[in-house]
C-alpha cells in the first residue's frame, strides 16, 4: 500500500491435516500497533507463528520487512529484526528469568558479554521484572513468568514485534504498565497483538482484524468496528428476546445488543466488545438457520 | 591555599581506572583534598556517573547467573563463552545428566567385566545408544520448552545442532572409552563399538532435517535393541561388531553423512510445529 508497508501478506492458506486454520488470508500492516481479535480456534495463533516464521503457509505469499523469506540469509535478516511471544511457552529447567532472557539474547547474536547483559537488564526493566530477575523462574508467578516471555520478544528493539496472548494472567495494575511499553513499542515497529480482550485493543491498537473460522472479517480502524454497532446497543427494563446478548448492568438496567429496539429502551453509546459480538453473532446466526 | 606541583594527566587516569598502585593513590588523594585544579581535571576522566557504574557492576553480580560446571569446562577448553551458554543449556549436557551418564556406565562395565556373554551384550547394547540419546536430548522441540520461540531467531539452526552435537560427543565417548576398557578379552571391541555409535549419530543428524531427534532416536534404539538380541540369544552378542557388519556401519555413516551435507540447509528454514 504504502511505502512503510512491513508485513504483506496476499492469498495465505494454511491446512493441518483436513483442516484449515487459515483461508485466503490477506494482510498488509504499517508500524503501529494492530489488534488480531477472534475466538478460540479462528486461527490467530497460526497466522502470528506465519508471521514469525516459524510455520510456512500452505499456499500463498509472505513479504516480511521488505523481503521474502524464501533463502536462509533472507530469513536470517528477518529475524534479526524480529521479536515473538508465542502463545505457550515454556523455560528449560533450574533457569533464573536473567538466565533465560541472556540464553535468548545469544541466540539472537548479542555475543558480547556486557553488552548483551545490559540489554538484558533493560528489558527486565521494561517489564518490571528487575527485582526478581535472579529469581527461579519457577518460583515466579504465572504473571511474571508471562512477563519474562515477553521480554526476550523485546530484546534488540525489533522493528516487527509479535505477541500471541501477551497479557494472559498478568494482573490489571501490571497490565496497564505493559501498555505504556507496547505503546511506546508501537510508536516505532509494527506490533501485531494477538488477544481475547476487547479492552487490550480498544486501550492500545490503532487498527483491528477479526478473523473468524480462518478468514479475515474486519480489518479497519478501532473506532469504525465500533461505529457498526451503533444504534444496535439498546438499554432496556428487560432482556429482549430478538438480542444477541443481554445482560443486567450494574445500574439494574438491561443491556441488550442487537438490531430489535426492545420496549422503553434508550440507544447506548457502543463498546468495541458489542461491535464483536454482533461481528460475530451475524456468523452464527447464519450456521444456526443453515443446519 | 596554593600548591607547588599538580598530577600528570596519566596520573589522574590511572587512578580513576583503578591502576595506581596504592602509595601513588595514597598521594593522590592527599594531593586532591587540598587542589580544586586536579579535582575539576579528574572530573573529566569520569565517563559515566559512578554511582551508576557502581549500581550496574552489583546488578551484575546478583544477577548474572553463575556459568554451569559444563559451561567452565568448555570455555577453558577454548569454546567462547557464547557457545558455552548454548550448548550448556541442553538437557544431555547438563551436570546430572553427565553424573548419570557415568554411574550408568560404571555399572555398564563392571557388568561387562564380570557377567560374561549377557553382561558383553548389555555393553554393546548401551554403548552405540549412549551418543543417540544425548543427541536426542540435545535438540528439537520435545527437549526444549521454548523451542519455538527459539526458531524465530537469527541464529543458525543447523550451527546450534552440530555444536551441541560435538559437545555430546566430546562429553560421553569418553566416558564410554573407560567402560569398554573393563571388557575382558576382546581387543578389537574396545573401539570398535565407536563405529555404530558415530554411524548412528551421522543417521540422528542427517533425520534431523526431517523430523525431531527424539523420533530418530527412538528408532535407532528398537533397531539396535533387536540387532544385539539377536545376536544375545546365539550366545554370541559380539556379532553386532563382526568385520562385514563394520563396513557396514561405515557405509551407513558416510551415506548419513552426504545426506547431512546436503540437506543440512533446510534445518533453518520455516517448518511444521506440527
Amino acid at each position: 500500500m504504502t511505502a512503510t508497508t512491513t508485513v504483506k501478506l496476499a492469498g495465505i492458506r494454511k491446512r493441518y491435516r483436513g483442516t484449515t486454520a487459515l483461508d485466503a488470508v490477506d494482510l498488509s500492516l504499517q508500524p503501529g500497533i494492530t489488534g488480531l481479535l477472534g475466538p478460540n480456534g479462528a486461527g490467530k495463533t497460526t497466522l502470528l507463528r506465519i508471521v514469525a516464521t516459524v510455520l510456512a503457509p500452505t499456499e500463498g505469499h509472505v513479504r516480511l520487512l521488505g523481503r521474502m523469506p524464501s533463502t536462509n540469509e533472507a530469513l536470517a535478516e528477518v529475524r534479526r529484526r524480529l521479536g515473538y511471544l508465542p502463545q505457550e511457552m515454556g523455560f528449560p529447567r533450574g533457569f533464573t528469568g536473567f538466565a533465560f532472557v541472556d540464553y535468548m539474547a545469544v541466540l539472537k547474536e548479542w555475543t558480547s558479554r556486557a553488552p548483551r547483559h545490559d540489554e538484558v537488564r533493560r528489558v527486565l526493566e521494561l517489564v518490571d521484572l528487575g527485582d526478581v530477575a535472579a529469581k527461579r523462574i519457577r518460583a515466579l508467578s504465572g504473571g511474571q513468568r508471562r512477563r519474562i516471555a515477553l521480554a526476550q520478544a523485546l530484546l534488540g528493539d525489533p522493528d516487527l514485534l509479535l505477541l500471541d496472548e501477551p497479557t494472559t494472567g498478568v494482573d490489571p495494575e501490571q497490565r496497564v504498565s505493559l501498555r505504556q511499553v507496547l505503546s511506546r513499542a508501537g510508536e516505532r515497529s509494527t506490533v501485531l497483538l494477538s488477544t481475547h480482550q476487547t479492552e487490550d485493543v480498544a486501550a492500545l491498537c490503532d487498527r483491528v482484524v477479526v478473523l473468524d473460522q480462518g478468514r479475515v472479517r474486519f480489518d479497519g480502524t478501532v473506532l469504525g468496528l465500533v461505529a457498526t454497532a451503533a444504534g444496535r446497543v439498546w438499554l432496556a427494563d428487560a432482556p429482549h428476546p430478538a438480542a444477541r446478548a443481554s445482560w443486567r448492568t450494574g445500574t439494574g438496567r438491561h443491556r441488550n445488543v442487537g438490531d430489535a429496539a426492545p420496549p422503553a429502551a434508550d440507544l447506548a453509546e457502543p463498546t468495541l466488545e458489542d461491535a464483536y459480538l454482533l461481528l460475530l453473532g451475524d456468523r452464527a446466526l447464519a450456521t444456526a438457520v443453515a443446519s | 591555599m596554593s600548591t607547588t606541583w599538580h598530577a600528570a594527566d596519566d596520573l589522574l587516569a590511572r587512578y580513576v581506572r583503578g591502576d595506581a598502585d596504592a602509595l601513588q593513590g595514597a598521594s593522590l588523594e592527599q594531593h586532591l583534598v587540598q587542589c580544586a585544579d586536579c579535582r575539576a581535571r579528574i572530573a573529566t576522566y569520569i565517563d559515566a556517573p559512578p554511582l551508576d557504574l557502581v549500581w550496574t557492576r552489583i546488578q551484575e553480580q546478583v544477577q548474572a547467573p553463575v556459568p554451569t560446571l559444563v559451561e567452565r569446562v568448555l570455555i577453558r577448553l577454548g569454546v567462547s563463552e557464547p557457545d558455552a551458554l548454548l550448548v550448556a543449556v541442553a538437557p544431555s549436557l547438563r551436570a546430572s545428566w553427565l553424573f548419570g551418564l557415568a554411574i550408568t556406565l560404571g555399572f555398564v562395565g563392571l557388568s561387562a567385566a564380570y557377567g560374561g556373554s549377557r553382561g558383553l551384550a548389555l555393553f554393546l547394547l548401551v554403548a552405540p545408544l549412549i551418543p543417540v540419546a544425548g543427541v536426542a536430548f540435545a535438540y528439537g522441540p520435545d527437549v526444549d520448552p521454548a523451542y519455538e520461540v527459539g526458531v524465530a531467531v537469527p541464529y543458525s539452526a543447523a550451527r546450534l545442532l552440530l555444536l551441541r552435537t560435538s559437545a555430546v560427543l566430546a562429553t560421553s565417548l569418553p566416558l564410554v572409552l573407560a567402560a569398554a576398557l573393563l571388557v575382558p578379552a576382546l581387543s578389537w571391541t574396545v573401539v570398535s563399538w565407536l563405529l555404530p555409535a558415530l554411524a548412528f549419530t551421522a543417521v540422528m543428524l542427517a533425520a534431523s532435517t526431517w523430523t525431531r531427534p527424539t523420533v530418530t532416536g527412538v528408532g535407532l534404539g528398537i533397531v539396535w535393541v533387536c540387532a544385539v538380541g539377536s545376536a544375545a540369544i546365539d550366545d554370541n552378542p559380539a556379532a553386532v561388531l563382526d568385520p562385514p557388519l563394520l563396513l557396514i556401519y561405515v557405509a551407513i555413516g558416510v551415506a548419513a553423512t552426504a545426506v547431512l551435507h546436503l540437506r543440512i540447509r533446510r534445518l533453518t528454514p520455516l517448518r511444521s510445529l506440527s
